[in-house]
């Protein structure tokens, strides 16, 4: 555990930190008490968990929302530091294995009230479409059970709420309302990612980021510092930290920060109770009337089998026993190369201008699914791991290549994997620092996938060749964002919740996160997990009117 | 700038008389000199009037290419020449303000002239920076590239001097055209284009302040009302129109006040002047339309001076509300 | 035989930089912090870091004509306050584990091959075993449950590069920004500098690169 922030619970006593005041105020905080049923008990504030606090909470449900990472001040607390935010990671014990490892840590989950938000590069994609019928329109993976217009009306609202910054037309896929702000000036990196896409004959658009490009509320524009996805220290990133926690807060949820949850409690009639967490050393309960898990991919299904009791031996939600299963991951793969010219890619967010062509052209390809690419600008440890990692350099090369730094271009893709049962999560014989057995998480690329990837790799490889850079080489081992592992779907035994992100087997407990994706599609997915949260508090609603709750 | 030109040089001129203060003070007629009418006056207070839109623009030009061409590090010899000549005829605009006598100025008009030609070759410049990258004519490069309306207001600054020569002189026909109207219609036209120019920054910050529709909305319109004026027939007094061009200008001004306080709330703000001033809302911006109203209203006092019942203010005192003065 | 390296950035040093505006508090803290890591292994025992020092100059072997940048006590801090990814892929052990065995079996071998400590091999041996580790050659039970390969590639070429560049004096040499909050960057094109960041007063030497197309 990184030792520098310190440990005690800012969210206590009525109040919670103001994460927009430079001197460190509060904004005041309802609380509620352990022994009182709140409506709505939410376990973590991401992305998923983040946005149905909010909502939920503004829809007039009585709301806790738990987080085991700290409520971070974003303008005091963050360094523009690669080394330092390592505090930001969910860096507990995890162990990974399977033909493709995942790498975890920084490169795939965050602890922090928002969640994996807090250090997300911003990308804020819809999926195409046909990816919400995969297997009726595509052939491949499986279908949704959520109607893309319906989605469509969830972005919008979501893009609102999160003010993206995106071009004024965006090229690919049905009409979109325009972004509500306008993009960002894009940097040399960008620029030379643009270039090679018309060298290619493909469009190529400013990428929509959830980071403001004008002042809104108390967030300024932004300053294109780089230091993204490593904290926004100026607080112009629109995260689930800067935008839903203040709005669930003033809608009067409570939010406990450094606050574990280990285990639901299900009582007699197999129903959800509550929750059991640690906060400051000691274990507690919170009784509650729902359960929501919004824990992402890997620690959502480690809880649903931490949580398993006589009646449900096998982990809670999991008669399917899909629990843990159909993890997918996105193919991040890159190319780089080296340009006479000086870019120096650290400055701005990293990812400026995409290409979405080969989510949207079919033709041409052997392979199912779809991936885009955008450009790059890695910090120095992140850039010599791709230069050890992927091309196994030490010594004097290491320290010569690594002084090309600011003439270095990238250009890195989000692709698709398909699911795969085999790909998993379950639960290992170690412990972690609160006695919970810890996840093991195997992973496998399928052959889908590798084609995939090679093709997105050559596809990169001529885009970089086309803008003139030399020293050429491929990036082959990297995969990012998770996904899976809680798939909604149309019946019980094909999924572990419905359309609703509701379980099936106990309807009181529900998912809402990116584990209910059954398909993980060939764009960033916070954009969609938020889309699905803002549908599921409003589903919530509907059915509480409806007397279905 | 060339210090005491020959025609300056010790020759006492009849302005001498005149008294201080600029056309736009209500100055009293009655101790005016015998031998220079008023409406034979009119044309030098204008052409003062004049000089100081002009200067006020070379001024605006000046600190607003300055930021931008340190933000673009100067990496092209040629992007000091806006500065230099925005200099000169910052100099000679002031020249023209503080010169009393109704007579042309071979230099004044030199550099007006070179302002013209710099304006137009910044803007190819500005155009070429735009096609070259990527996306060419896209809502990315209008938005960061080179802003393609800035050098245009060089070349207005320079037409403002130069019809301020003109007029100076008594010339009532500029380009083979009457010299008020063209006045008239260079502002009006150069205030839409400024408005373009607002438009289209307004657009890239998402309109995220209400205020920040107004230079949107209302320049256009007194433009509307200053072109009027300028293609029909002069009229003694333009109350309205003066009045809607008086707001522009003072728009103008709290615009500056709005750019100083958006920087300040950017990240840093002051203190970080060296990013925010650059990447904020330009401060040097929104006083552009207070020059060009100031142009309109010269532009008014010309036409009025025109008018049938004589000069406007005469027109005004005496006869206000005969013209069949545009109101709304 | 040591053919220095000459960055390209030769009069720029990020930590001129300190008291701008480019750093906030947060950052001087920490970075304040690092510069004064104490240099005495607390996490190894003294034999380990002799071990880990002898293979820190291999793998990023440093400048003459400035102070080196203490990887060894960077990476020692690290392991101490367990400041790592938390994660372990199968086999390896987690972080400090694998880095005790590993130095121990780089240790083991170097003496059941040449009779002598890893440190006080010549640097071309020092190199030609870590080669070995590299390219899967290196198989003494010692290892167990790692590979050398393993080992090689998930600590040696991840954690000593991670600590080398998470200094201001690497940020310098490969003219990096560095810190950068309040104040970010202004000119985003290409060939284009804010006054705070570094001068290229030279071309970075271009080497022969078998990788290349
Ligand atoms: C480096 C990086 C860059 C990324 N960039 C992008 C991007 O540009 N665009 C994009 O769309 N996506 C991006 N992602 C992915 C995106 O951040 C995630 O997909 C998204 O945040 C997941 O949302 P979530 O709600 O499922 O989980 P999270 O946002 O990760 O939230 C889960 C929260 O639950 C908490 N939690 C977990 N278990 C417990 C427990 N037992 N008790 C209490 N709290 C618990 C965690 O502390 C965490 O805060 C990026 C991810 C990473 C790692
Ligand atoms: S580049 Fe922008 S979004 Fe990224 S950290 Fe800096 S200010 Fe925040």
């Amino acid at each position: 555990m990184p030792v520098d922030f310190d440990s005690r619970p800012r969210a206590v006593a009525g109040r919670a930190p103001d994460v927009f005041d430079p001197k460190g105020g509060f904004v005041p905080m309802r609380s509620y008490d352990e022994d009182e049923a709140v409506d709505f008990v939410i376990v973590g504030t991401g992305a998923g968990g983040g946005t149905l606090a909010a909502r939920l909470a503004e829809l007039g449900f009585s709301v806790v929302a738990f987080d085991a990472g700290p409520f971070f001040r974003p303008l005091l607390d963050f360094a523009s530091d690669e080394t330092a935010q390592n505090s930001l990671y969910w860096t507990d014990k995890r162990v990974c294995d399977g033909e493709n490892p995942i790498k975890m840590g920084g490169n795939n989950s965050g602890k922090a009230v928002g969640g994996s938000t807090v250090h997300f590069a911003m990308v804020s994609l819809r999926f195409r479409p046909e990816w919400f019928k995969s297997r009726s329109a595509l052939g491949y993976g499986a279908d949704w059970p959520l109607d893309w217009r319906e989605m469509w009306h969830y972005y919008t609202v979501a893009e609102r709420a999160l003010a993206i910054a995106g071009p004024v037309h965006y090229p690919w896929g049905p009409k979109r309302p325009r972004y509500p702000y306008r993009a960002h000036e894009i940097n040399a990196a960008g620029r030379l990612l643009a270039q090679g896409c018309e060298a290619l004959g493909y469009r190529w658009a400013e990428t929509p980021l959830a980071t403001v490009s004008a002042p809104r509320g108390k967030s300024p524009p932004c300053v294109y510092r780089g230091f993204c996805r490593f904290g926004c220290s100026t607080n112009a990133k629109q995260s689930a930290l800067t935008v839903w926690i203040p709005r669930a807060l003033k809608a009067g949820a409570e939010i406990r920060d450094l606050a574990m949850v280990g285990r639901i409690e299900v009582d007699d009639q197999g129903l959800a109770r509550g929750v059991h967490y640690v906060r400051e050393g000691k274990w507690r309960f919170q009784r509650a009337r729902h359960v929501v898990i919004s824990a992402y991919a890997i620690e959502t299904p480690r809880l649903l089998l931490n949580s398993a009791t006589d009646r449900f031996p096998q982990g809670l939600a999991n008669s399917s026993g899909l629990v843990g299963r159909n993890l997918m991951t996105q193919s991040n793969q890159a190319a780089w190369g080296r340009m006479e010219d000086q870019v120096r890619w650290y400055k701005g967010p990293p990812s400026l201008t995409i290409t979405e062509h080969w989510n949207y052209e079919d033709r041409g390809k052997d392979f199912f699914g779809g991936y885009c690419w955008m450009g790059q600008g890695p910090m120095p440890i992140e850039w010599v791991s791709v230069q050890t990692g992927a091309r196994g350099l030490w010594g004097e090369r290491l320290r010569t290549e690594m002084m090309d730094y600011n003439h270095q271009i990238g250009v890195k893709m989000v692709g698709e994997m398909l699911p795969d049962e085999a790909n998993r999560v379950t639960l290992d014989s170690d412990t972690d620092q609160y006695g919970l057995p810890i996840p093991r998480i195997t992973y496998r690329w399928g052959d889908n996938d590798k084609r995939l990837i090679k093709h997105a790799l050559d596809q990169m490889m001529m885009s970089l060749d086309s803008v003139g850079a030399t020293k050429l080489f491929r990036q082959e081992d990297d995969t990012n964002h998770l996904a899976g592992t809680a798939r909604m779907g149309f019946t019980p035994e094909t999924s572990v919740v419905d359309a609703d992100c509701r379980s099936w087997d106990i309807p009181n407990l529900w998912i809402c996160d990116g584990s209910v994706f059954p398909t993980t599609g060939g764009v960033n997915p916070a954009l969609t997990i938020q889309a699905i949260a803002l549908r599921t508090a409003d589903r919530i609603k509907a059915l509480a009117i409806r007397g279905e709750l | 700038m060339q210090e005491g030109s020959c025609q300056d040089n010790g020759s006492h001129t009849r302005d001498h008389a005149a008294p201080e203060g600029g056309a736009g003070s209500s100055v009293p007629d009655a101790p005016m000199s015998a031998e220079l009418a008023p409406a034979a006056r009119a044309p030098l207070y204008a052409a003062r009037d004049l000089n100081r839109c002009s200067g006020l623009l070379a001024l605006s030009v000046l600190l607003d290419s300055s930021v931008e061409h340190y933000r673009g590090n100067f990496h092209n010899k040629a992007m000091y020449t806006p500065l230099s000549v925005s200099t000169l005829s910052l100099a000679a605009s002031v020249h023209g303000v503080t010169g009393r006598r109704p007579l042309g100025h071979k230099t004044r008009l030199a550099v007006f002239a070179l302002a013209i030609v710099t304006g137009v070759a910044g803007t190819l410049f500005h155009v070429y920076d735009i096609i070259r990258k990527p996306g060419g004519f896209s809502w990315q490069n209008l938005f960061y590239s080179a802003p393609l309306g800035a050098p245009s207001a060089l070349t207005v600054a320079g037409l403002t001097g130069f019809f301020a020569e003109r007029v100076r002189r008594g010339q009532t026909q500029v380009f083979g055209q009457d010299a008020a109207r063209l006045a008239a219609i260079t502002s009006a036209v150069a205030m839409v284009g400024t408005t373009a120019e607002a438009g289209l920054l307004h657009f890239r910050g998402a309109f995220h302040n209400p205020f920040m529709f107004l230079p949107v909305a209302m320049p256009p319109i007194a433009a509307g009302f200053l072109a009027y004026a300028g293609i029909t027939t002069p009229r003694t007094a333009y109350p309205f129109t003066r009045r809607l061009l008086t707001a522009t200008s003072l728009m103008g001004l709290a615009g500056t006040a709005f750019h100083v306080y958006g920087v300040s709330r950017a990240m840093g703000g002051w203190r970080n002047w060296q990013q925010n001033m650059v990447d904020g809302p330009p401060i040097p911006a929104p006083p552009s339309f207070s020059a060009l109203a100031f142009a309109g209203i010269a532009a008014l006092r010309l036409l009025g001076a025109k008018a049938p019942n004589g000069p406007e203010r005469l027109g005004a005192t005496k006869t206000g509300a005969t013209g069949a003065v545009p109101r709304a | 035989m040591h053919r220095a390296l000459i960055s390209p950035y030769t009069n720029y040093d990020v930590l001129e930089k300190r008291d701008s505006l480019s750093w906030n508090d947060a950052t001087r803290r920490a970075i304040a912090k690092r510069l004064s890591i104490p240099r005495v292994p607390r996490f190894f025992s003294e034999r380990q870091w002799q071990t880990l020092d002898a293979v820190c100059r291999r793998i990023l072997p440093q400048a003459d004509d400035r102070p080196p940048i203490p990887i060894a006590a960077l990476l020692d801090a690290t392991l101490l306050i367990d400041d790592t990814q938390g994660f372990r892929t199968d086999p390896l052990p987690y972080d400090q584990d694998a880095w005790r065995l590993g130095l121990k079996a780089l240790d083991i071998e170097a003496q059941a091959i040449y009779g002598a400590a890893f440190h006080v091999l010549p640097p071309s041996t020092q190199d030609g075993l870590l080669s070995r580790a590299q390219g899967g050659d290196l198989h003494h039970p010692a290892w167990q449950p790692m590979t050398a390969q393993l080992f090689f590639e998930k600590r040696i070429l991840v954690d000593i590069p991670a600590m080398y560049y998470s200094h201001p004096t690497s940020w310098s040499e490969i003219g990096f920004g560095g810190p950068a909050s309040p104040r970010g960057y202004v000119r985003m094109e290409l060939n284009r500098r804010d006054p705070w960041e570094a001068i290229e007063t030279s071309a970075p030497r271009i080497q022969e690169d078998p990788y290349a197309r």
